[in-house]
């Protein structure tokens, strides 16, 4: 039907109510500032990036923004870790370990913040300090009571309560940015401008977009980009349009679903320390019998996940911990508890929607489970109405995309975190004396390859008695435009533009 | 007075449950604004405590209320617990792009609206007016915006190169305006049709054509006269567009207010939740006050004349008007049938495997067969939303007898997003199945109490109406004897154009844990699981689609051919309807 050339149309339409309905509307749309201001007229040379996550709290530091901050190459660390998970200099040149308690860091020289003030010792246990007395602190802190204090000018001395072989590791966090001193008020921390990174952000447009320049007075190599323009978007489907279409050059994270649909030269894998766990209830229940844990472990056909649910872009899991820790692959042979008859044990399996996989996983683990002889019910809900009742066992079986590597590149604090007795996630309400000290050896050991094992020989004892059933480590998918070279794939999702990255 | 200290107690109510929030759910705030700000971070005590202590929530909420109440008095609504700026400013900017949003939502509802009349219109000037149009409405209606999102960013990003996303320029709100405009422009225009066509039974449309207007100016005038009946209704619908676009801003990433509430009341931060409400109040209550003056302008002098025209009634029913209905429901019965002896809940490796004969509607993402889960949710999509609706429909007309005390609960319920009445459901009942009905009979119920108070006051100014108490007539059995029977038809196909949305609703509220859980098959679960592949296998979403679609379409055609029966009386055959005088 088209509008024009009918009489009744034309009268419906020129009636005065519709004369005035559609006064209204653009009434509405007169209205000042109606649309957010739009990116850098001068586009050439600058990256479009489609972020998953908006801002969770005006992009300060004490929060998961810290990441956005590190992903734009715009706030800066003292230390960051090597693809192992070692130290390397950063807006600290060199480190030693004074005593037990106390470490020394050496600044480097002639770096300026993006406002102009010099990056000094003053400046450094300014940022430090606010960390430690953020509410809450950032959570590589979390048990750590760390002072900061400035020894001269371009020297600071970091001292923690306990001996902690780990605090150049920490300081890598990207919650421990080092900002100039006037970044700092009550509450948070304010980014704008205030960085020492190869890129300044200038500006900030709420949840939406944020845009950043290249810095030219860099102190190391200058960005081969002019610049950053950052769009938040939450839905998967929309950022795979837009670099279908054209309108991004780089994209966080697109589902497994929509990967199939883009050209695959466009699209790439980085494998991610994240374990898709079952984690199963051990303290009361049907799987607080060992015999029950063993028959779930024994149903879980891992293959069929990954290949099925993740369409082969993820990795079946063997341990707790995945390929983005290459050295795990060397874990010592386990013993497996020979597995009971679970038929008609009734159990509860939950999950939650945020990852859109899980519930995907849930169905077909229900199935399996139900094969086996369990009879399942499934709860699934949004992640934050469902935690408080997986922490406190209010289900027997839980499926849980975990970080098994936080902010330090070490694991063991996940596994204290989940599998101690005190740990503060342990959602498989878990508690073995024996687990127990392995994870305190680990924890204590230096890091390295006596660290690793120590790791290992914890994560064995934890899986013989079968604390949680590792399923898959997944993968996430990073899509990048033609022509657009040097974009981190970082497995820590720290890095993603970088001074190197650059149009060919 | 009655009506402004209505709205003054809705508000307050309103404001007092949301300032409960945390204290009534069983989620800890710190634990939510912890998680609000990092995703992974070990909820340690020492973390808690310190958040708990940073905000202040030890005074309890009661001392908490006053400091927040004082402050607004002195204009200051306080700072975010999330983010520790101002929330004011964040908000307003918030509302501003909803507004505008909203606006052009607007222009593409006015525009599809007047499609969908047009067929009542030429059949009101042929001089045989009937009710059309309830087919496309009603199909337009049952399309969940968060699925005409995706098709048109597919659609429209992908092959036209619209922005897929953004808020930049007005280009970017071409494909939103459409995901919001059509289903809320397939909604005023049914019952926009359904008005015409009463309308065109009154007597003066006879009069006018043999005085020689021109059809132009009929139609003008018929439009004209059915309007004020649905101004509230419009206002309400803009409202909501207003706040409740959570899913199109989502899919858009548009900054509007919908997803703003939203976050705030997930993380349940108070001071940002309080004021985003409260914005979206004033929204509510200043297009209410538009709607009712606009209302009382276009009655003019026939509301307190009591000279409202009235409508003969008299329609000329298509021998056909059965077709419809029957054709709906064969097609649902025949697939119900067909699906109920299959197994929904075993899981193939056919992912997504397309319509064959051995899966007649395709697979699933887990490999379920999709015939069997459609017609396994059938009888449960059906007969709850049915239930809903119909309560909504009884608690709607009850309160819309009592305009003026109800009118401020109207606004203050249609105001909020819907999933932010499910938040506050959840927090005060906890994850149940009810839960998920008693919230979308809470958000259901206003449109149908407005139109119910429109209808009575209209009918109320008609001639034969107003002698009655004359006559000796009761007041009650005015209202029950003549009133509420002519009025109840008419609410009662709007309440049938709303069943999908119904359906939706329910299913919409599963994050919450209300309403069914997975892997129960559902319309609006398989709808929504569905969403993400839309490209790679559309099955998947056509197929409960379609059944949507069928159950409106039957709904609204059966609702319409029924009240639209002969009654026989003696020698003279009188066709009673809705809006006409029962005898």
């Amino acid at each position: 039907m088209t509008i024009t050339g009918d009489p009744l149309t034309t009268t419906l339409l020129s009636t005065n109510v519709f004369r005035i309905a559609a006064l209204a509307s653009v009434g509405a749309l007169t209205l000042t500032g109606c649309f957010s201001s739009g990116a850098a007229d001068d586009t050439a040379d600058r990256a479009r990036v489609a972020m998953l996550q908006p801002p969770r709290s005006g992009l300060s530091q004490f929060s998961d923004d810290a990441f956005k901050l590190s992903r734009w190459s715009t706030a800066e660390t003292l230390v960051t870790l090597d693809d192992l998970g070692d130290a390397e200099p950063a807006l600290a040149t060199a480190w030693n370990r004074v005593d037990d308690r106390t470490w020394s860091f050496d600044l480097r020289p002639d770096v300026r913040f993006h406002n102009g003030a010099p990056l000094d010792s003053a400046a450094v246990v300014t940022a430090l300090t606010a960390a430690t007395t953020a509410a809450p602190k950032p959570r590589i802190l979390d048990g750590v009571e760390l002072t900061v204090t400035a020894t001269d000018d371009d020297t600071v001395e970091v001292s923690t309560a306990d001996i902690d072989p780990l605090v150049p590791q920490r300081l890598s966090s990207p919650q421990l940015a080092i900002l100039a001193p006037a970044a700092y008020s009550a509450g948070g921390s304010d980014p704008v401008g205030t960085g020492t990174g190869p890129f300044v952000l200038t500006a900030v447009n709420g949840t939406s977009s944020a845009t950043l320049d290249r810095n030219e007075n860099y102190w190391g190599e200058p960005a081969k980009l002019a610049g950053i323009d950052v769009d938040f978007v939450p839905d998967g489907t929309a950022r795979a349009a837009a670099l279908r279409n054209g309108t991004a050059d780089v994209v966080e994270a697109i589902p497994v679903s929509q990967a199939a649909n883009i050209d695959q030269s466009l699209v790439h894998e980085v494998p991610m320390p994240r374990t898709n766990t079952l984690y199963l209830n051990n303290s009361s229940g049907v799987f607080a019998d060992p015999a029950m844990r063993a028959a779930a472990r024994d149903s879980v056909d891992k293959d069929r996940l990954v290949e099925q649910v993740y369409e082969g872009r993820a990795d079946a899991a063997n341990g707790l911990l995945g390929p983005a820790l290459p050295w795990a692959a060397d874990r010592p042979a386990r013993t497996e508890t020979p597995a009971g008859d679970a038929t008609g044990k009734k159990i509860t399996l939950a999950t939650f929607t945020d990852r859109a996989e899980l519930p995907e996983v849930a169905v077909l683990l229900q199935q399996e489970l139900e094969a086996k002889g369990f009879v399942v019910e499934q709860v699934v809900r949004e992640y934050q109405f469902i935690e408080t009742d997986a922490l406190s066992g209010a289900f027997d079986a839980f499926i849980l995309s975990r970080a098994t590597v936080l902010d330090s590149g070490d694991p063991v604090a996940y596994m204290y975190s989940d599998f101690a007795c005190e740990g503060s996630f342990n959602i498989s309400q878990f508690c073995d004396p024996q687990v127990d000290a392995a994870l305190a050896d680990a924890s204590a050991t230096e890091p390295g390859d006596d660290r690793r094992a120590a790791i290992l020989a914890a994560e064995k004892l934890i899986l013989e008695k079968d604390a949680a059933v590792p399923m898959l480590h997944e993968r996430v998918i990073q899509g990048e435009s033609e022509g657009l070279t040097g974009v981190a794939r970082d497995p820590r999702e720290r890095t993603l533009i970088t001074n190197q990255t650059a149009f060919e | 007075m009655r009506t402004t200290a209505s709205r003054l107690v809705a508000v307050a109510g309103v404001v007092l449950l949301v300032g409960m929030l945390p204290w009534l759910s069983n989620r800890d705030p710190a634990l939510s604004i912890l998680r609000a700000r990092s995703a992974e971070q070990e909820a340690t005590p020492e973390a808690l405590a310190a958040i708990r202590r940073d905000l202040g929530l030890d005074a309890g909420p009661l001392r908490m209320f006053w400091d927040w109440l004082t402050g607004i008095a002195s204009g200051n609504p306080g700072t975010s617990w999330n983010t520790g700026k101002p929330v004011l400013p964040g908000a307003l900017d918030a509302l501003t792009v909803s507004l505008t949003l909203m606006g052009f939502a607007m222009l593409v509802a006015v525009a599809t609206a007047a499609l969908v009349v047009l067929p009542s219109v030429r059949a009101g000037l042929r001089g045989t007016p009937k009710r059309t149009g309830g087919g496309v409405a009603a199909a337009l209606t049952s399309m969940p915006e968060f699925l005409l999102a995706s098709v048109l960013v597919l659609v429209g990003a992908v092959w036209l190169s619209f922005p897929a996303y953004g808020w930049n320029g007005p280009e970017y709100a071409v494909l939103p305006a459409l995901a919001l405009g059509l289903p809320a422009g397939g909604l005023i225009g049914r019952l926009l049709a359904d008005a015409i066509a009463v309308t065109f039974t009154e007597g003066w449309v006879i009069t006018w054509t043999v005085a020689g207007f021109s059809r132009r100016q009929i139609a003008g005038a018929v439009l004209r006269r059915a309007l004020p009946g649905l101004a509230s209704q419009i206002g309400l619908i803009m409202v909501a567009m207003t706040g409740g676009a959570v899913a199109v801003e989502k899919v858009f990433a548009i900054p509007g207010l919908g997803r703003t509430t939203l976050g705030d009341a997930q993380s349940q931060d108070l001071p940002a939740l309080q004021i985003d409400i409260i914005l979206l109040l004033a929204v509510s209550a200043v297009l209410g006050i538009t709607a009712e003056l606009a209302r009382r302008l276009l009655l003019g002098s026939a509301l307190h004349e009591k000279a409202m025209p009235i409508p003969s009634g008299v329609f000329h029913p298509s021998p056909r008007r059965w077709v419809v209905p029957i054709a709906a429901a064969s097609v649902l019965l025949i697939m119900v049938v067909a699906g109920l002896r299959r197994d929904g809940q075993a899981t193939t490796r056919e992912k997504f495997a397309a319509p064959s004969s051995a899966h007649p509607f395709g697979t699933d993402a887990s490999g379920r067969d999709l015939l069997a889960r459609v017609a396994d949710g059938a009888l449960r999509s059906i007969g709850l939303s049915l239930a809903v609706t119909f309560a909504a429909l009884v608690v709607g007309v009850l309160l819309g007898l009592i305009p003026r005390a109800s009118r401020g609960l109207v606004e203050v319920t249609n105001a909020a997003p819907p999933v932010v009445t499910g938040i506050l459901i959840a927090a005060i009942w906890g994850p149940s199945a009810g839960g998920a009905a008693v919230a979308v009979l809470i958000v259901t119920w206003a449109p149908l109490a407005a139109h119910t108070a429109a209808l009575v006051e209209e009918t109320r100014a008609r001639p034969y109406i107003s002698v009655l108490p004359t006559l000796g007539a009761g007041n009650a059995r005015i209202l029950f004897g003549s009133i509420v029977p002519s009025v109840v038809p008419v609410v009662l196909r709007h309440a049938m154009i709303r069943l999908p949305g119904v359906a939706l609703a329910l299913a919409a509220l599963g994050f919450l844990g209300l309403g069914p859980q997975p892997p129960t098959a559902d319309w609006g679960l398989i709808l929504s699981d569905g969403v993400a592949a839309v490209e790679r296998a559309p099955w998947v979403t056509a197929a409960p689609l379609a059944s949507l679609i069928a159950l409106a379409v039957l709904a609204v055609s059966l609702a319409g051919a029924t009240s639209g029966r002969v009654r026989k009386t003696g020698s003279v055959i009188e066709k009673v309807d809705a809006g006409g005088r029962s005898t």
